[in-house]
């Protein structure tokens, strides 16, 4: 076992064709430096939604790995020692969704200090929105409905504010954070865009979508400033599926919808514990 | 809204959540709140905010109440004043899932003290599986393969197991009494526990065989006693609002 401690902070990533998803889920393949890397999903964050897992085993397993996910909210049903599943990964991939939550369930499940050992064994670490600003000191979160400093398990020093410029109001709080020292100074990721870290030093920054930017954030004569880093810009392997139409998306919504109206009048009882 | 009167109805499983075409416990609870189109508010944490739990909650209530959910994964979508939000219910509806992620998620939003203000208030609380753990000072739960003692939120000094239908949790919840967890009240599938205040003062059945027990440590010995249950569908209690079933 290698013992390089690794974290892979992604600005914003999801496992479809979107342009600039595609390349990440390839970096993560070629970080994990492995014949056929074993990665899991912790989708903590959103709840462990099933479409998630599923778009993420489907973009792995085309990429010749062993994915896997572990949901916290059925342990119950998967019963699984979470230590000693995590530690045989090459990849451990945290979700985004709410970093609050994420942070309360991990330290209920006691899941921070088994991931804290994980990272030190060189298993490389990846997180994606909450999944990422979760390992900085801070962040800035929209778990509480509008943008709040939020404090991280402050595994790498500094902060972190993830969908950058596309999500203005997120990036003003930081900048706000920063100035008045609330946070430390810290990076900027916007989506498609990540910030690789080797123990706690950040080593190289990506991008995998054209325009796309990694800033760094510092506090500057009562305010703050920023500096786009120069990042390796990561392609495509194959042509991106971009955006689909929003009325072609609100009819998969009805569509969707409807069908678990049906499934729900159909289902049988089940056990929740 | 008669004032003060803390009430916690916990389900050992059943309502909605695992009993498709059975409403009698769901009813039972409406019937408690004392009035005809209640406001209902589901709390479904434990489960992550499953959207499809969600959407089973919505077309198990509409008809028969005004029902409300809060997501906690969701802040920005949800409900501006969560607080606000809750005192105002008639009954707050906990589902099933993960105990320990509800717990932290709770404790991460302030809900827990938040619940405990509605419950002081007289807004009914009732859950299952989780969300029936959840009220108790320790609750008896299966995850990781074993049963464990997980301290929960102590609105009842009671401790509490659910789906105590099989040979482990009832091992479990021995074990536990003996090594000092308060005593405390097991139910299975279908039966619910009606508290108020700290008192248990009846237990109702939507299946004519789901039963609840009683389990106290007495020396070194647990007693274990089975205790007297109504089963709701042998008549039409009178505080049930009458309901619109829907189609199985």
């Amino acid at each position: 076992m290698n013992a390089r401690r690794r974290i892979l902070a992604l600005g914003g990533h999801d496992f479809d064709r979107r342009a600039g998803n595609d390349a990440i889920c390839d970096l993560i393949v070629e970080l994990a430096d492995s014949p056929r890397p074993k990665i899991c999903l912790l989708p903590t964050a959103s709840g462990d939604p099933e479409d998630q897992i599923a778009r993420f085993r489907r973009v792995f397993a085309e990429r010749d790995c062993v994915p896997q996910a572990i949901s916290l909210f059925r342990l119950g049903e998967n019963p699984v020692d979470l230590r000693e599943e995590l530690l045989e990964q090459d990849v451990i991939y945290a979700g985004g969704g709410s970093m609050v939550n994420l942070i309360a369930i991990w330290r209920a499940h006691g899941l921070d200090e088994i991931l804290r050992e994980c990272w030190a064994e060189g298993i490389l670490i990846v997180g994606q929105s909450a999944g990422a600003m979760c390992w900085f000191a801070g962040g800035i979160t929209s778990s509480q409905g509008d943008p709040a400093v939020a404090s991280g398990f402050g595994v790498l020093p500094g902060s972190l504010c993830v969908h950058y410029l596309s999500e203005p109001v997120r990036r003003r709080r930081f900048l706000r954070a920063i100035a008045s020292g609330e946070l430390e100074p810290g990076l900027g990721l916007e989506d498609q865009t990540g910030a690789l870290f080797e123990d706690t030093e950040l080593s190289e920054t990506v991008s995998a979508r054209e325009g796309a930017a990694v800033w760094e954030v510092t506090p500057e004569n009562a305010s703050a400033r920023e500096v786009e880093l120069a990042s390796r810009q990561l392609k495509d392997s194959r042509p991106p599926i971009n955006g689909t139409r929003a009325d072609i998306l609100e009819l998969r919504q009805t569509l969707a919808t409807r069908a678990a109206r049906r499934r729900a009048s159909q289902r049988r009882p089940g056990r929740l514990d | 809204m008669t004032g003060a009167m803390r009430q916690v109805v916990a389900f050992g499983g059943g309502g909605f959540s695992q009993e498709s075409g059975n409403p009698l416990l769901d009813d039972y609870v409406l019937g408690l709140t004392g009035t005809v189109n209640s406001r209902v508010c589901f709390l479904p944490t434990a489960s992550g905010d499953a959207d499809h739990y969600v959407v089973r909650f919505y077309n198990s209530f509409r008809d028969r109440a005004r029902p409300s959910h809060i997501s906690l994964f969701r802040r920005e979508r949800g409900v501006p004043d969560i607080r606000s939000h809750l005192l105002a219910q008639d009954l707050i509806y906990v589902g099933g899932g993960s105990l320990i992620s509800l717990l932290g998620v709770w404790r991460a939003h302030g809900i827990d003290s938040i619940l405990r203000e509605a419950y002081e208030a007289g807004v009914i609380l009732c859950g299952l599986s989780a969300g029936s753990l959840c009220w108790f000072a320790e609750a008896v739960s299966g995850y990781h393969d074993e049963v464990n003692r997980v301290p929960a939120l102590g609105f009842l000094p009671h401790s509490n197991a659910v789906h105590y239908c099989d040979g482990t949790r009832r091992g479990a919840f021995h074990r536990h009494l003996l090594d000092g967890m308060p005593a405390g009240f097991a139910a299975e599938d279908g039966a619910a526990l009606r508290f108020v205040g700290d008192e248990l003062v009846e237990v109702v059945a939507s299946r004519p065989e789901a039963r609840a027990y009683k389990l106290e440590r007495r020396g070194g010995q647990i007693l274990e006693t089975r205790l007297a249950t109504r089963y709701l569908g042998a008549e039409a209690p009178d505080n049930v609002v009458p309901l619109v079933r829907q189609a199985a």
